[in-house]
C-alpha cells in the first residue's frame, strides 16, 4: 500500500517544480506581456484571499482560485499542506536531508499546535478592521519573498562567483564551464545581480522555520501556519480520512510515532482530522496493512484543541491593535521616500491588500522596486517602494501591476502607464554639478525618458568656486512631464546621493489626479 | 569560408562584387598626382541609396568595399548604438536593417565571426527587443544559418578589463569590454543624432558604449575621454546611419516630431573624418564647432584638418 505515498511525494515534487517554474518565468523575457499567471499560487492561497478581501473591503476577482482550494479542503480535509503546499515541501525536504538522522529529544508540547488557531484569530480580527498582517505567517507569501529578496540573489551570487573564477581559470577548464554557465544565464541565472534591502533577516527567518525541524517535524506546519489554521478548520469534517480496520491492528504504535503531524494521539484507531495531512506515511508504514484512507464514515472527529476564553482573547487582540497602528504619525505626515509602484492602490487599500509576496520586486525590470523597512510604518513593513538609487522604474514597463496577485497594483496598459506618476522629481540645487559651477553634466536629462522630456536644461551663467563666470547648462524639472520613474536619480553620476531626486509628490494614486 | 553554405543571394552578391569592382577600378584610373596627396587624404563615402541596408552597403562599395577592411578568418565586433529601449522610427537607435547589411558584408568578406553587442542605458533586454536589432540579427543569422558565425549578445559585468590608456588626455584607466580589446577589428554603426551635451552623436561619441563603469561621471571630460577611448580600440570603419535623424532631445529622443527623414549613410575608415563630414552634412556644423570632433582632430587621432577629407558620394 505504499502506491499512494509514492503518488503524494510525486504531488508534492511536481507542484514544486511548477513553483520553481513559474518563479523562474516571473521575469522579463523579451516579451511585455508575461505568458503565464506567474502569480498562480498567491491566488490559490484562501488565508491570503480572505484577508485581503476582509481588510480591503473588495472582491478581488484575481483570487478565485482560493476559493476551489478552499471547497477542495472542505470535501477531502487538509490535503493542501502535505500535497500542495510548496514551503511544505521544502520543509519535508529539510527534514529528509538535514535532519534525516536527528533524534528529536524534549518534545515539544502537543498544545503548541493551538497557537496556529491563535494567530489565525488575531489575524482574522485584525483584518476585519483592515489591517492585514497575514503576509508575515502566510507560508505562500514567506516563500515566494524569500525565494525573491534572499534565496535566488544568493544563489545566483554563487553561481556567478563559481563561474567567473572558472572562467579565468587557466587550460581548457573555461572550455568545459563555459557551455555550462552559458545554459544556466539563459534558463536560470538573473540577466543582472538582484540586490534586496532586507535580504540578510528575510533569509534567516526562513532558516529559523526549517531549523525548527530539529525539535518537530513540521513544526511550523503544526504551531504556526495559520493557513494550515484555516485549513483544518475547513476541514474537519472532510469525507476523506483515516481509517483503521481495528479487527486487525496490532496497536503496535508506528503509525503515531512516524506521524509527521502528530495528528494520531493517544488510541492509534483516532486521528484529528484538522491536523491529518493526509500524507500517507502511516498507510505505507503499517505492518499489518490495516490503515486506509477513504470517502466513507468512520469515527467523528474529536474537538478542536481551542478553547472558548483563547479564541476570544486573541480576536479581541486583533481588534484591539489596529487602532494602535492607526494612530502611528506617518498616517499624517507620510514619508516623502515612499514612492509606490505605478498603478498602486491609494495607500489604505494598498496595504489592506498587499501580500507582501514580493512578485513585483521579483519582475521588476531594473531591481528598484524594494521592500520597505518603515517607510510605511511598521503596518506596511516589506512592502514595495521605489527606491531610484538602486534601480528605476523602466518607462515602458507595466509588469509589476501584471503580477500582482490581489490588483494592490492595478494592471496597467502602457498608455496609462507611461502617465501614471509615482512621484515628482526635484533637482538639489547645492550637489548638482552644474547648479554649483562646477562642471557641466545633463545626464538626467539624457535619460528622461518622456516624449517631451520633463528634465530640460537652460544655459546660464554661473560663478565657480574660484570666482569665474561661466556658461552652464543647468537642469530644471518640467512637473507637468515628469512621471517620477527616477531614471535621473539612477543615473546621477554623483557616487553617494543623487544631485536629482524622486520623492512621492504629485503621485496619480492619491486621488487619481495630480495633487501637489 | 561561411559554414553552412554561402548565404547571399547572387544578385546580392554581384551587386557588393560589382560595386567594389567599380570602385577598385576607379580608385585605379586616378591620375598619379591625385594619389600622391591620397598620403594624408581621407575617403569619405556618402550614398544615398533608397533603403537601410542599400545606404550601408552602398557607402561601404564606395570605399572599395569590406574586403578592404575585413580580412579573411578575421573577428570582427560590430558596435550599433542600441542604447535606449526605443523603437526604431524614433531614430534613437541604429536601423536594425543598416546593421545585418553590415554583418552580411562583413562575412561576406571572409569574416570568421561577427560579434555585435551595446552596453545599454535602459534595460538591455529591453534596448536589444526594441531597437529590432536582436530580432533582425537573429533572422538573418537563422534563415542564413550562420547561427555560429553571426552573434548578437549582451554585454556582461565580468569581461570588462581594467585598461590602462598611455597618454591619455583625461583617464590614464578605464574598464573596456574585452570582446572589443580582443577583436581584429571593429565596425562602428553609430545613428547620427542631436545630442544634448556632446551637441551631436556621431562615431566618436558611439565608442562609449564598450566602456564599463559609471559612464556619467565622463560626462565633465566628454571630448578627452572619448579620444582616450579611441586609442585603445582597433576600429577599422565607421559606417554612420543617417536615414532617420533625431534632431532635437537627442540622445534619447521618444518623440516623431523630432526626428527628421535625412537618407544617408557616411563611411570612412577615419572615424573623425567620417563624423567631420556628417556633422557638416546633417547639422550644419563645421566639425570645429563640436568639442569632441575638434578635439579628436587636434589629438592626432585621425584627420586634423578638413583639408584632408575626400568625399566619395554615390
Amino acid at each position: 500500500m505504499k502506491t499512494t505515498r509514492i503518488l503524494r511525494r510525486l504531488s508534492q515534487w511536481t507542484v514544486f517544480a511548477v513553483f520553481a517554474f513559474l518563479f523562474l518565468n516571473t521575469e522579463y523575457k523579451d516579451n511585455d506581456v508575461l505568458p503565464y499567471a506567474v502569480n498562480l499560487f498567491l491566488r490559490l492561497d484562501p488565508l491570503m484571499a480572505g484577508a485581503a478581501t476582509l481588510a480591503g473591503r473588495a472582491l478581488i476577482g484575481l483570487v478565485w482560485p482560493a476559493l476551489v482550494v478552499a471547497l477542495l479542503t472542505v470535501a477531502l480535509g487538509r490535503f493542501f499542506c502535505g500535497w500542495f503546499c510548496p514551503l511544505g515541501a521544502v520543509i519535508d525536504a529539510a527534514d529528509a536531508t538535514v535532519f534525516r538522522n536527528t533524534r528529536r529529544k524534549g518534545a515539544i508540547p502537543a498544545t503548541w499546535r493551538r497557537y496556529k488557531f491563535l494567530v489565525l484569530f488575531f489575524l482574522a480580527a485584525s483584518s476585519l478592521f483592515t489591517l492585514q498582517w497575514v503576509f508575515l505567517f502566510d507560508p505562500i507569501s514567506i516563500l515566494i519573498r524569500t525565494f525573491t529578496v534572499s534565496v535566488f540573489p544568493a544563489l545566483n551570487l554563487v553561481l556567478h562567483r563559481i563561474f567567473d573564477g572558472l572562467y579565468r581559470a587557466p587550460g581548457p577548464v573555461p572550455l568545459i564551464s563555459e557551455p555550462v554557465y552559458g545554459f544556466l544565464r539563459s534558463h536560470f541565472l538573473a540577466f543582472e545581480q538582484p540586490v534586496f534591502r532586507t535580504s540578510a533577516v528575510m533569509g534567516l527567518l526562513f532558516l529559523g522555520i526549517l531549523a525548527m525541524e530539529r525539535y518537530q517535524r513540521r513544526f511550523w506546519c503544526r504551531n504556526l501556519c495559520p493557513l494550515g489554521g484555516l485549513l483544518a478548520l475547513l476541514g474537519r469534517f472532510g469525507l476523506f480520512r483515516r481509517r483503521i480496520t481495528e479487527a486487525g491492528c496490532t496497536r503496535c504504535g508506528l503509525c503515531e510515532s512516524g506521524c509527521r503531524m502528530g495528528a494520531i494521539e493517544g488510541d492509534v484507531a483516532v486521528t484529528d482530522p484538522g491536523e491529518c495531512i493526509e500524507c500517507m506515511d502511516c498507510q505505507a508504514i503499517c505492518p499489518e496493512e490495516v490503515i486506509h484512507f477513504s470517502g466513507r464514515e468512520g469515527r467523528r472527529p474529536a474537538a478542536v484543541d481551542l478553547t472558548r476564553r483563547g479564541v476570544l482573547a486573541s480576536a479581541a487582540l486583533g481588534a484591539v491593535t489596529v487602532p494602535f497602528f492607526r494612530v502611528e504619525a506617518h498616517g499624517k505626515a507620510r514619508d516623502p521616500l515612499l514612492v509606490r509602484p505605478p498603478g498602486a492602490l491609494p495607500e489604505g487599500e494598498f496595504l489592506a491588500r498587499c501580500t507582501r509576496c514580493g512578485e513585483c520586486m521579483r519582475v521588476c525590470i531594473a531591481n528598484g522596486l524594494q521592500p520597505t523597512w518603515f517607510e510605511a510604518g511598521i503596518e506596511g513593513m516589506w512592502s514595495p517602494i521605489l527606491v531610484p538609487r538602486i534601480g528605476y522604474c523602466e518607462f515602458n514597463c507595466t509588469l509589476c501591476g501584471q503580477v500582482c496577485p490581489t490588483g494592490a497594483i492595478r494592471r496597467l496598459r502602457l498608455p496609462e502607464k507611461r502617465k501614471t506618476k509615482l512621484g515628482l522629481a526635484y533637482v538639489d540645487r547645492s550637489r548638482c554639478l552644474p547648479w554649483k559651477g562646477q562642471s557641466d553634466c545633463i545626464v538626467c536629462e539624457e535619460h528622461c525618458p518622456t516624449a517631451s522630456k520633463a528634465i530640460v536644461f537652460k544655459e546660464e551663467r554661473t560663478q565657480t568656486a574660484g570666482g569665474e563666470w561661466r556658461m552652464f547648462k543647468k537642469p530644471y524639472i518640467d512637473e507637468d512631464l515628469c512621471v517620477g520613474c527616477g531614471i535621473c536619480e539612477t543615473k546621477c553620476p554623483l557616487t553617494d546621493r543623487a544631485a536629482v531626486l524622486v520623492t512621492s509628490r504629485g503621485e496619480t494614486r492619491s486621488t487619481g489626479v495630480l495633487a501637489r | 569560408m561561411i559554414p553552412g553554405g554561402c548565404p547571399f543571394s547572387r544578385r546580392r552578391f554581384l551587386q557588393a562584387a560589382g560595386g567594389a569592382a567599380g570602385a577598385l577600378a576607379a580608385s585605379a584610373l586616378l591620375p598619379p598626382v591625385l594619389r600622391a596627396a591620397a598620403g594624408k587624404t581621407v575617403d569619405v563615402a556618402i550614398s544615398s541609396a533608397a533603403t537601410p541596408g542599400d545606404r550601408a552597403r552602398g557607402a561601404v562599395a564606395l570605399l572599395g568595399g569590406m574586403k578592404s577592411f575585413v580580412a579573411r578568418g578575421d573577428v570582427v565586433v560590430l558596435k550599433p548604438n542600441i542604447g535606449w529601449d526605443r523603437t526604431p522610427e524614433l531614430a534613437a537607435t541604429t536601423d536594425p536593417e543598416f546593421v545585418v547589411a553590415v554583418a552580411e558584408m562583413c562575412l561576406a568578406a571572409g569574416a570568421g565571426s561577427v560579434r555585435i553587442f551595446d552596453r545599454t542605458c535602459n534595460d538591455a533586454r529591453r534596448c536589444y527587443v526594441s531597437s529590432g536589432i536582436k530580432d533582425a540579427v537573429e533572422q538573418f543569422a537563422r534563415k542564413n544559418r550562420v547561427e555560429d558565425a553571426l552573434r548578437i549578445y549582451h554585454v556582461e559585468d565580468r569581461k570588462f578589463v581594467r585598461t590602462s590608456i598611455p597618454n591619455a588626455l583625461s583617464i590614464n584607466e578605464w574598464d573596456l569590454y574585452r570582446d572589443a580589446l580582443e577583436a581584429d577589428k571593429i565596425v562602428n554603426l553609430p545613428i547620427a543624432k542631436h545630442h544634448s551635451l556632446a551637441g551631436i552623436t556621431l562615431g566618436l561619441k558611439n565608442m562609449m558604449g564598450i566602456m564599463g563603469g559609471n559612464r556619467g561621471q565622463i560626462h565633465y571630460r566628454l571630448p578627452e575621454c572619448l579620444v582616450d577611448v579611441h586609442r585603445r580600440v582597433p576600429v577599422a570603419l565607421t559606417v554612420i546611419d543617417a536615414g532617420r535623424v533625431l534632431l532635437r532631445n537627442g540622445p534619447s529622443g521618444g518623440n516623431l516630431a523630432d526626428v527628421k527623414p535625412f537618407g544617408k549613410a557616411f563611411a570612412s575608415r577615419d572615424v573623425v573624418a567620417a563624423d567631420g563630414v556628417a556633422a557638416e552634412r546633417i547639422f550644419r556644423l563645421s566639425p570645429r564647432d563640436v568639442d569632441h570632433i575638434g578635439r579628436a582632430m587636434d589629438s592626432g587621432l585621425g584627420i586634423s584638418s578638413g583639408a584632408q577629407i575626400r568625399l566619395v558620394e554615390g
